[in-house]
């Protein structure tokens, strides 16, 4: 398949030229093109598809969201003020008088406490989002809980960072749905519990209070959103947004450049290069907060060998793969948290190619060569490519990867069992707050020391020692300003101490028509914000 | 291929011909059922063997373990594989297909959303594929090893060995991007879709029942390219075996018999020769039929049509394992009818065969 497009890349390239008058959208329309293939429910207590989240946000409000160019500003959205009590356990939200509900309702704080407890009521596969914070079936109405119609209490089970609190609340997961009109349409599930809506948000309704409600979902083909006429902000510049199902970039392309879709979502780097030259189309440039990175399994002898360890993250030409493969879309990082994130942007990459000191590291190991090694990778670009690369510049110093392609279920299941060497994969977090990716790849559990709930350090046998302390008291910190230290401190020691080799960071690359403006890009998966858009 | 009561011919007027006609549709339904059954079985299997955790896709990887049994208890995975096979088969039976967890809407109901714009696609490209294949295959064999046979071979070969998916993107970018003919990917320009209700699934039957001519244009207009493509390749697998066909009948004795009693050359080969090589082309065609409902799988992909292979091909992605059992079914369902098809219309034309 990669061939097929490769061939058919150069084939379209060679003869491709500016065209003449070109078809347009619907003024009033924004047709995105999309993979929306994957998305299972459009409920947001339980969404989690990239393109199911990009819809629901456009539908769904959450209490506080943050500036997707700088996350350490948080704002107040259907939640207009908030204190934290002094033993950082209560949190006190007062809602925003002006905020009404698509139906009409107003929003209060009692929705607010539906919508929340809800999520954990219905046991969804987001939940952990919550649970998190010590919040269970049993205990949800005692913790959160409207005192009055303008006042939501949410206590947590122990001291954390105030804003990592907020920022989880801003996730997807945190979307405030109308309860009013909610629990008119509770019915019951498979189990015959209150299912608290769900079967009706999941695919045919909305109750939210965003720009936009939910028209039409045709599963697998299209997603059709229509502005909602009682929003209590500026209204959106377009009446409806389309998604269209078109998984490839070679097609998105054509048909942005024909004028038939405004925003492409999925061009690969190929595309992207092509559209760059046509006036009609604008590239905006994004933060994506997802990390590609390999794993090293230290329950293997020789990897069980920080000398070894240290060697390997030499082996890899990092610059060079972002700019032979990557062309764009990443940039190279070598730090858990992403930039955009609370405690990103350190600069930290000390590690270049350097097939010498390689040498060297592994001599003072002791370790006998050639060290053969098990590693899976997923079959789809860039994945594949970038791990073929790390194959050949590893061989350079007598490591021999053993690299499987295989499908996604594969890849995922090799990942689970703690026998494989080497694991290529990436780490998109699930909330905007350093702690997603900071608990995953250091925090030690001790009721789980083969990870299987999702614990990296775990699941590649790591013992990170006392950085693990640290992350835990990290987001316990009161401070922002002395969190953001904390976490530049701990980055530092994980880079140079963990069996994770951080190679890049996703830079998302978006392209549109020239006409569109006001797309915000989001710094989350699947966080764009569509609420302002207006054709010229 | 299967042919019931094809090797005992009864006579029209045979005075056991209602009993033969029963036991003659029993043995079919049998074997319909059979076929059936045996696909059904195949696919669950190869389903369960499958490195695929349909649970993990359900609730995604970082779900936590609670969540992951609750799932799995409720897909009934806990039970015997055996067990699990047998609760499928005897739903089948009440005709409930199981739930699609992809869509949330049962099976049947997706099968029935998905499957008209694939026949609605692949009936025209093979129209297209025999009303060019069979002339082009009966010219290639009479005029064998001239240059109107090497052409067509040609013609033939690239439809054979280009791949879909170049030629498709090819075509996308000449005819729709570059010269404009056509509409792009996609069944209807956004600012059209919605607009017509939803009777037979088939976009070009519904918009000409509501009279939504524009509507009707428009969608011919989008699938005139996949279409054509389906059509060319269904073109190459015709023209080429009707040439064989035809080859052989061109050299039979009652030909050359036909030729020395003096009947034109275009009555030798249509009357004589082509209504000879129709029998087996009746089923060279209707299970290249068969072939253009699988093969749509990567012209739906390219044209980003809501068809079933777009359905089958994400359902197997995402483990979703009713659906593509479901998905199956119908297609081996399709392929049993066109067998059938092919069969009363083989002993309609050949004489022998009653």
């Amino acid at each position: 398949m990669r061939l097929f497009k490769t061939l058919a890349a150069v084939a379209l390239g060679a003869v491709m030229t500016a065209t003449g008058a070109m078809a347009a959208t619907p003024a009033n329309t924004l047709v995105i093109a999309d993979a929306i293939d994957d998305i299972i429910t459009l409920d947001p207590g339980e969404v989690s598809e990239v393109g199911g989240v990009l819809a629901s946000q456009q539908i769904y409000q959450p209490l506080v969201s943050f500036d997707p160019a700088d996350a350490t500003k948080i704002y107040g959205v259907l939640a207009e003020s908030w204190t934290v009590s002094e033993d950082g356990k209560t949190f006190t939200f007062k809602m925003n008088p002006a905020a009404k509900f698509a139906s009409g309702n107003p929003v209060t704080a009692h929705d607010a406490e539906y919508s929340l407890r809800r999520v954990i009521l219905i046991n969804s596969r987001i939940s952990f989002i919550l649970t998190q914070f010590g919040l269970t079936a049993e205990n949800v109405e005692e913790n959160i809980k409207a005192t009055d119609d303008s006042t939501l209490v949410i206590q947590v089970d122990q001291k954390y960072a105030p804003s990592f609190v907020l920022y989880v609340l801003s996730s997807f997961t945190g979307g405030i749905v109308d309860s009013v009109l909610v629990k008119q349409h509770e019915g019951l599930t498979a189990e015959g519990t209150n299912d608290y809506g769900n079967a009706w948000l999941k695919s045919e309704n909305s109750a939210g209070s965003g720009p936009y409600v939910l028209t039409k979902w045709d599963p697998k083909v299209s997603i059709l959103l229509s502005r909602n006429e009682n929003y209590w902000g500026t209204a959106p510049g377009v009446e409806r947004i389309f998604l269209q199902h078109m998984p490839e970039s070679a097609t998105q392309r054509l048909a942005l450049e024909k004028g038939d879709i405004d925003i492409a979502n999925k061009l690969g780097p190929d595309d992207i290069g092509a559209v760059s030259a046509n006036p009609d189309v604008s590239i905006m440039e994004g933060n994506s907060s997802t990390i590609y990175y390999f794993g090293l399994n230290v329950r293997n002898e020789a990897l069980s060998n920080p000398k070894v360890v240290e060697a390997m993250k030499y082996l890899v030409d990092y610059q060079g793969i972002a700019d032979s493969i990557g062309r764009g879309t990443v940039k190279v990082h070598q730090t858990m948290i992403p930039d955009g994130f609370l405690g990103g942007n350190i600069d930290y990459n000390p590690y270049s190619l350097d097939v010498e000191k390689a040498k060297a590291l592994i001599a003072e190991a002791g370790v006998a060569l050639p060290i053969k090694l098990e590693t899976v990778v997923w079959n789809v670009p860039p994945y594949t490519e970038y791990a073929q690369a790390v194959q050949a510049t590893m061989a350079l110093a007598g490591i021999e990867l053993d690299l499987q392609v295989v499908d996604g279920g594969q890849w995922l299941d090799r990942y689970r069992s703690h026998d494989l060497d080497i694991w290529f994969g990436l780490w998109g977090p699930d909330y905007p707050d350093p702690h997603s990716n900071a608990k995953a790849f250091t925090v030690n559990d001790p009721v789980d020391p083969e990870g299987s709930k999702g614990n990296l350090a775990d699941r590649f046998g790591w013992n990170s020692g006392p950085l693990s302390d640290q992350v835990l008291a990290a987001v316990q910190e009161q401070d922002v300003e002395a969190r953001k230290a904390q976490y530049d401190a701990i980055q530092r020691a994980h880079t140079d101490s963990s069996p994770f080799v951080y190679m890049f960071q996703d830079s998302r690359k978006v392209a549109m028509r020239s006409n569109v403006k006001g797309v915000v890009l989001g710094i989350t998966f699947s966080d764009d914000r569509y609420g302002a858009v207006t054709k010229e | 291929m299967h042919r019931p009561n094809a090797a005992r011919p009864y006579r029209l007027n045979s005075p056991a011909r209602p009993l033969r006609l029963i036991t003659g549709l029993a043995s079919w339904l049998l074997t319909v059922a059979i076929t059936l059954l045996g696909l059904a079985a195949l696919t669950f299997f190869i389903g369960r063997v499958l490195p695929i955790d349909p649970v993990l896709k359900i609730v995604g990887e970082k779900a936590p373990q609670e969540v992951y049994d609750r799932v799995f208890l409720e897909l009934g995975l806990d039970k015997p594989v055996w067990v699990q096979f047998w609760d499928y088969i005897t739903k089948l039976l009440r005709g409930d297909f199981g739930t699609s967890f992809a869509t949330s809407r049962p099976v049947l109901t997706d099968l029935m959303n998905f499957f008209p714009a694939t026949l609605e696609l692949s009936t025209i490209g093979l129209l297209l594929g025999v009303l060019l294949g069979v002339p082009m295959g009966v010219a290639s064999a009479y005029w064998h090893e001239k240059w109107p046979d090497h052409l067509i071979r040609i013609v033939g070969l690239i439809g054979y060995s280009v791949p879909v998916f170049w030629l498709g993107l090819v075509g996308l970018f000449l005819f729709y991007y570059k010269l404009g003919w056509v509409a792009g990917p996609g069944q209807l320009d956004v600012f059209y879709v919605g607009i017509v209700d939803r009777v037979t699934g088939s976009i070009l039957i519904d918009s000409a029942i509501a009279g939504e001519w524009e509507i009707f244009f428009n969608a011919i207009s989008h699938m005139i390219l996949p279409a054509l493509l389906l059509g060319y390749y269904s073109l190459a697998y015709i023209s080429r075996m009707t040439r064989s066909v035809m080859l052989d009948q061109l050299s039979r004795e009652y030909v050359l018999a036909a030729r020395l009693k003096g009947a034109s050359e275009f009555r030798v080969v249509t009357g004589h020769a082509l209504r000879n090589a129709a029998i087996p082309l009746v089923t060279v065609i209707a299970l290249s039929y068969g072939g253009l409902l699988e093969g749509s799988v990567l012209i739906e992909t390219i044209f980003s049509w809501p068809g079933i292979g777009n359905y089958l091909y994400s359902s197997l992605f995402a483990a979703d394992m009713n659906a593509v059992l479901g998905g199956t079914l119908l297609v081996g369902a399709v392929f049993v009818f066109l067998n059938m098809l092919s069969d009363v219309l083989y002993r309609t034309l050949d004489p022998r065969a009653r």
